[in-house]
């Protein structure tokens, strides 16, 4: 099938060496270096913390990490179930959202459906 | 960079923290490029039960095809 042009259109990143296969990040962290971000788990977990560095892989080094676990009640309520003292690895492997603490707020839930009975 | 802070740690006390609701507290012995570990003097601790599993010695090998955080230094749910 043939798909026009190597993507998307508009957008700076030219692909045009296919062969190479270089390992490019989509997502460029240096610019969360030092930054409060969130984290998002396989399994459910949350951690916030300071990126203080990371690798192709996406593992992640935080500081001051705080660690949300979901129990059945929680239910992204983020209770506070602190575990984390100063410094952790985040193994790449599982992370599924990297966002910044900042970016983000809780907005009224918008796919609420009134199930009549 | 993470890689340099994992190998920091061997030798001394570190906390995982598994997928699941499981954690497991040991002396790090080695890893690999899949950080695979190898530790020793472990104790391993059930989250939701609350309860201390078991401790086993003589060293263990865990996948890292589970691992979620590394925490060096750390103590894990001491309850």
């Amino acid at each position: 099938m043939a798909s026009g042009g190597g993507g998307g259109s508009g957008g700076a990143g030219k692909m045009a060496d296919k062969e190479k296969k270089k390992k490019e990040s989509i997502l460029d962290l240096s610019k969360y270096i030092d930054k409060t971000i969130r984290v998002k788990f396989q399994g459910g977990r949350e951690a916030s913390g300071v990126l203080k560095g990371f690798d192709p892989l996406l593992n992640l080094v935080l500081d001051g990490t705080i660690e949300y676990m979901r129990d059945p009640d929680d239910q992204y309520k983020l209770t506070e179930d602190t575990r984390q003292l100063g410094l952790v690895v985040c193994r790449g492997t599982s992370v599924v959202l990297i966002c910044p603490q900042d970016g983000m707020e809780a907005i009224p839930n918008p796919f609420i459906q009134q199930q009549d009975g | 960079l993470s890689a340099e802070l994992v190998d920091k740690c061997i030798g001394s006390r570190i906390h995982i923290v598994m997928k699941s609701d499981k954690e497991i507290v040991g002396t790090l012995l080695g890893f690999d490029d899949f950080v695979n570990m190898v530790l020793e003097d472990v104790t391993e601790f059930e989250i939701t039960p609350e309860g201390r599993r078991i401790t086993k010695l003589d060293q263990i090998l865990l996948n890292g095809n589970n691992i979620t955080m590394l925490v060096p230094g750390g103590e894990g749910p001491e309850v």
